[in-house]
């Protein structure tokens, strides 16, 4: 039991690590922030490619989409940042030196934009036929729809799916440790080093959860709650193929 | 106003329809019925292009549809067209559900597209409801909107799709007269309905319909008394 204290929940390392581990947290919000935007907009980008009618398009999206979701994304962090520094180094083309920071954010936002591509495309394809029906038949071209009609109903129903997704990428900011962005984890690691236990990681493991866990719970009861249809928007399908109610004014 | 000239569709294998000729004039009812499956939603669906055709040709004021050169979204805007599952827009409330083409399609000026909605609301008994959601208005009065927001883009003719099929029968009536007063107003209307009273006492043309063909065609009145063919005397046995 004391070992367990000693090691695990040492009283004194707490003290000094959590200010420490504190001060990690503007660099985590940036990879979260500029990750989750890049990735967003390519995301939905791609989903749109992915819906198009142009088979070149379409095709791109789904290698793209397929290669990133089953590429590790540590392999790609460790590829953007070392991967190419050793070749920026060998033919001095500097701008393969990225800082750390930078390359992180893109290998982020590379391979969450094929995760939130999908989730995209999901949301997009829940929008029954109808709306864009009724949006072609008022004149609006194809993309007019999209954006008036179509995106903003999707968007509402991606919300849950991309929180998930949000979660996902907080602990995956973590990776950054590997090529010494200075976040949580390195620092918690760095700090495990030097005073040569492991209580450091308890605290980094407490400061994950609390920002996950309620994001989690969120998630979870905004799904439940557009679950729940609200009155009288669509028809069931059943209902619309019912047949012949003559006599209204006979 | 609307002219279809050897109209064929298929859906792969299935040929759904077999040649059809109809030729509309202007401020003319034409009333089509027949059994399901016999393809008349998807014939009022080619009207606006929203299916392709395989052959034949079909002119909208003059214009061919079916030519790839031709605009289909300008040939959209004269044809208003209402489902009868009202797709209303459930991100908008019903004025904005009106507003949203003329504003975003005819690119008209707010002050004046809301002057036009609002009228329109007050034409279909809603005026109080402008600010309502679409799921906060029982089916009636949704499908009042709906066709509201068809008639916002100021259509020359309007395409209805068993548009009260849907709705439970004390609320069937108050989406006919509003479209009994449209055709008053020399609306150009093509109606798939099976309210036999609408047809006989709006319709100027009577249109039976069977696997893909039109069958028969002729007065209301008439038709309904004394159909000729065997199918429409089976068909219309079991409707009225
Ligand atoms: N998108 C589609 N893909 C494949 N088949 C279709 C499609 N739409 C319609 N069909 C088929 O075409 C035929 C005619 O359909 P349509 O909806 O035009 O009939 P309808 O006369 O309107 O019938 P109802 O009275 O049931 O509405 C049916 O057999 C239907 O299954
Ligand atoms: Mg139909």
């Amino acid at each position: 039991m004391d070992a367990l204290q000693r090691y695990y929940f040492n009283w004194d390392i707490i003290k000094d690590t959590v200010p420490l581990l504190l001060r990690t947290l503007p660099t985590v919000a940036e990879l979260l922030a500029l990750g989750l935007l890049f990735a967003f907009i390519w995301g939905l980008t791609l989903s749109l490619m992915r819906l198009s009618r142009f088979r070149v398009l379409r095709w791109f999206a789904v290698v793209y989409i397929d290669f990133f979701r089953g590429l590790p994304l540590l392999l790609l962090l460790i590829f953007i940042y070392s991967g190419l520094a050793i070749v920026g180094a060998d033919t001095g083309i500097d701008a393969l030196i990225l800082p750390p920071t930078i390359a992180a954010v893109s290998a982020f936002a590379i391979c969450y934009a094929a995760y939130s591509a999908e989730v995209f495309r999901a949301g997009i394809e829940s929008i029954p036929k109808g709306q864009t029906e009724a949006a072609r038949s008022l004149g609006m071209t194809y993309g007019q729809a999209m954006r008036y009609v179509i995106l903003p109903q999707a968007l509402k129903t991606v919300i849950p799916p991309l929180t998930n997704e949000l979660v996902a990428l907080i602990k995956d900011t973590s990776l950054a440790s590997v090529i010494s962005v200075p976040e949580l984890l390195f620092r918690a690691k760095e700090k495990m080093g030097v005073v040569a236990n492991p209580t450091p990681l308890t605290v980094a493991a407490v400061v994950y959860v609390v920002f996950t866990i309620p994001l989690i719970r969120l998630a979870a009861r905004l799904e439940r709650r557009q679950k729940q249809p609200r009155a009288g928007t669509q028809i069931p399908a059943d209902m619309a193929a019912q047949l012949p109610k003559g006599g209204g004014l006979l | 106003m609307i002219r279809l000239m050897g109209v064929h569709k298929s859906f792969g294998d299935l040929e759904v329809l077999r040649g059809i000729d109809l030729h509309v004039v202007k401020s003319e009812v034409v009333v089509i019925i027949g059994p399901s499956g016999s393809g008349k939603s998807t014939m009022l669906r080619c009207m606006n292009a929203l299916e392709p055709i395989q052959r034949g040709t079909i002119l909208i004021e003059g214009v061919d549809i079916t030519d790839p050169k031709t605009d289909v979204n300008k040939v959209r805007e004269k044809i208003g067209m209402v489902f009868q599952s009202f797709n209303l827009f459930p991100h908008k409330t019903a004025l904005e559900n009106i507003m949203l083409a003329p504003l975003k399609v005819q690119k008209k000026p707010r002050e004046q597209v809301e002057h036009i909605a609002r009228e329109l609301l007050a034409k279909v008994g809603l005026a109080e409801k402008a600010d309502s959601y679409p799921d906060q208005l029982s089916g009636g009065q949704q499908q009042r909107v709906a066709i509201a927001r068809a008639l916002a883009m100021q259509p020359d003719m309007m395409l209805f799709d068993e548009v009260t099929s849907a709705l439970d029968p004390e609320l069937v009536a108050e989406v006919l007269n509003v479209m009994r007063d449209l055709a008053l107003g020399g609306m150009t209307m093509v109606v798939v309905t099976h309210e036999m009273g609408f047809a006989r006492e709006v319709g100027t043309r009577l249109i039976f319909m069977d696997g893909g063909s039109i069958v028969e065609e002729g007065d209301p009145r008439e038709m309904i008394a004394h159909p000729q063919e065997e199918r429409t005397k089976r068909f219309l046995g079991m409707v009225l």
